[in-house]
């Protein structure tokens, strides 16, 4: 067995442990203007990122994004998820092919095409001012309702394909055996539905929270200049600050807070689940 | 014909020892530009590539990126003994930065015979110049009727609201913003001070040159400070701008192009370097995209010298960047500019 598993490792353990132990130990170096980074072993980065306002309002940002797209995504791919899952028609592949076809679009694609969309000059905006329902441009654009719309729509296939198929995996018996017994709609999905597919929706909503938690082409592109998360923050340290050291620190308390978060939420969720 | 495991190992070692079994690249006859893409990239290719590498037997093909993943690619690559480009078309900052760093190969005229014909000024130890313009006033002159002189009338207060700046040229807007406010070339305190102020103005900033032209054409924002080159080539495009050259002395931007030291096809690339500086194909770019030949022997048509160049007395104002200082401070203003100014 251990053969079967052993490529697999190996690739994992040269393609990400690997460069993650250079990133961590690069995070304790000291950066030089001059000679860019300086060997040490100092936790100076990490204390730096912790006490400065600006990259605290980041995570803030970050963080707020993040659990207001998971939530988003999780209330608008649950019906869709549902009634993929429980569609029995000769078009289900073709509905789920189709809920992939924005997979096959790359995230900086995408959001050009929302930049069309939603920009001073784009759709949105020369339909509202030929109408005359307003004179200038709306901002759509650059603000942060644009990065939760634009965000949402790349995590929004993953939600649903996650649901689905563990939905699909709930037979509709129980459904209607207590749709038999009297219970309305609305407590069937309550009482039997959403405990049972519970698992499920924690997996989708902790790979959407970790995907939203470094959006990168999304905020930079939708958010513009002014709109900071973090992972446009670890990437302005590297190639325009050239300072590698607190970038990689920076790198290291993005996935620390990732991972806390994941672990924290599916700990609560499972507990509640397992009552 | 059925195919054994042991007759494809000894293929793979006899194409292995024969030095064919990969398309390896042969030295001297293709490189690898790392270069912006757009109309730059398409003008060395149309320029450069074809009519003067090709005839040579020399490949080209480009790595497209932008100035910062560039750098940041050649930092990275330092120690490696081979590097993934053989020609780095980088700005003036980073040319000085990679140039301390030790990244380039010394470019010497023995390697790049056209070396002789570059206007001295512009003379560098491990670069090529290839193209320059000079920061400007870019104004709408539909708006701004009184045309602004210096870099100074964007911080007036009647623009409330109608100044725009480029996020991805901070650097040089820190130093414009520096020179309106009388600060020193060296020091950039006065600047920050100025532009500080400036944010309470409600000034604009967008994430790309192209956005910034698009706010300058939907007429949301009516001044700016960018390339006099860039003024040309959106004004030629439709957009309301007209240049006007700062009496504070203009910052002059120099677009370079260097050799790493790991580069496997050196000599391939010193002949590209000394391409670059071929005369028709610098008038070339000065016509697409307004920036001025660096070497003696490029005419340009008079009228576009005109739209594209200096007077003899601007072009004795400008005012170079501190080089130095700016790899000094590269941390500091980006940090300025992310956490005080745009924040």
């Amino acid at each position: 067995m251990a053969a079967f598993v052993l490529p697999a490792v190996l690739v994992v353990a040269a393609l990400l442990v690997g460069p993650m132990l250079l990133l961590a130990r690069i995070s304790l170096n000291r950066y030089s203007a001059t000679d860019l980074m300086v060997e040490a072993l100092s936790p100076q980065n990490y204390l730096a990122a912790v006490a400065d306002p600006y990259y605290r309002g980041v995570m803030g940002t970050t963080l707020a994004v993040a659990l207001l797209c998971t939530g988003l995504t999780l209330a608008l791919g649950f019906p869709a998820a549902y009634r993929l899952a429980r569609m029995e028609s000769r078009w289900k592949s073709l509905v789920t092919v189709m809920t992939l076809i924005p997979l096959l679009v790359g995230n900086v694609v995408r959001a050009a095409g929302w930049m069309g969309l939603i920009g001073n000059d784009g759709l949105i905006n020369a339909g509202l001012q030929a109408t005359g329902l307003v004179s200038g441009p709306v901002r759509l654009i650059y603000t942060p309702g644009a990065v939760v719309v634009g965000t949402m729509a790349v995590v929004l296939p993953y939600m649903i394909l996650t649901l689905a198929s563990v939905i699909e995996s709930i037979p509709r018996s129980l459904e209607e055996a207590a749709a038999n017994l009297g219970a309305p709609a609305l407590t069937v999905f309550r009482r039997v539905v959403w405990p049972l597919a519970l698992p499920g929706t924690v997996a989708g909503c902790v790979l959407v929270f970790i995907l939203c938690m470094n959006t990168y082409a999304t905020a930079v592109l939708l958010g513009g200049p002014q709109f900071k998360m973090m992972a446009p923050a670890v990437y302005d340290q590297f190639s325009k600050g050239m300072n590698w050291p607190f970038g990689a620190a920076l790198a290291f308390i993005l996935l620390g807070a990732t991972l806390a978060l994941t672990v924290l939420g599916t700990a609560l969720l499972g507990r509640r689940y397992a009552r | 014909m059925t195919l054994s495991r042991r007759t494809i190992v000894a293929g793979g070692a006899a194409l292995a020892l024969s030095g064919r079994g990969l398309p390896a690249r042969a030295e001297g006859a293709s490189v690898v530009v790392g270069t912006w893409g757009g109309d730059y990239g398409a003008l060395l290719q149309q320029n450069i590539d074809q009519p003067l590498l090709k005839p040579q037997g020399i490949e080209v093909s480009q790595d497209v990126a932008n100035n910062d993943p560039r750098r940041t690619k050649l930092i990275a690559e330092r120690a490696s003994r081979r590097g993934s480009m053989d020609v780095a078309c980088i700005n003036d900052i980073d040319s000085y930065i990679l140039g301390q760093l030790g990244v380039l190969e010394p470019v010497q005229e023995s390697a790049v015979p056209r070396l002789s014909e570059v206007l001295p000024i512009f003379r560098k130890p491990g670069t090529i110049p290839h193209i320059y313009s000079a920061m400007v006033v870019l104004y709408n002159p539909a708006k701004v009727t009184t045309p602004p002189t210096r870099y100074a009338d964007l911080f007036d207060s009647k623009y409330k609201g109608r100044v725009g700046y480029s996020d991805i040229l901070y650097s040089y807007n820190l130093a414009g913003a520096n020179l309106a406010a009388g600060g020193p070339m060296g020091d950039f305190a006065k600047g920050k001070t100025a532009l500080l102020d400036l944010k309470q103005r409600d000034v604009k900033v967008y994430p790309s040159n192209e956005a910034l032209a698009a706010a300058l054409k939907s007429e949301e924002v009516w001044l700016t400070t960018m390339w006099l080159a860039r003024g040309f080539m959106w004004k030629s495009a439709g957009i309301p701008v007209e240049a006007a050259i700062p009496e504070e002395g203009a910052i002059p931007i120099l677009f370079e192009a260097g050799i790493p030291k790991n580069s496997r096809a050196k000599d391939a690339a010193f002949k590209y370097l000394s391409a670059m500086l071929d005369p028709a194909a610098q008038v070339a770019f000065a016509a697409k995209m307004g920036y001025l030949p660096t070497v003696r022997d490029a005419r340009l048509p008079p009228d576009l010298a005109r739209q594209i160049s200096l007077t003899e007395a601007q072009a004795a104002r400008l005012n170079p960047l501190d080089y130095a200082y700016m790899q000094a401070q590269q941390g500091a203003n980006l940090d300025f500019w992310n956490k005080e100014f745009k924040a």
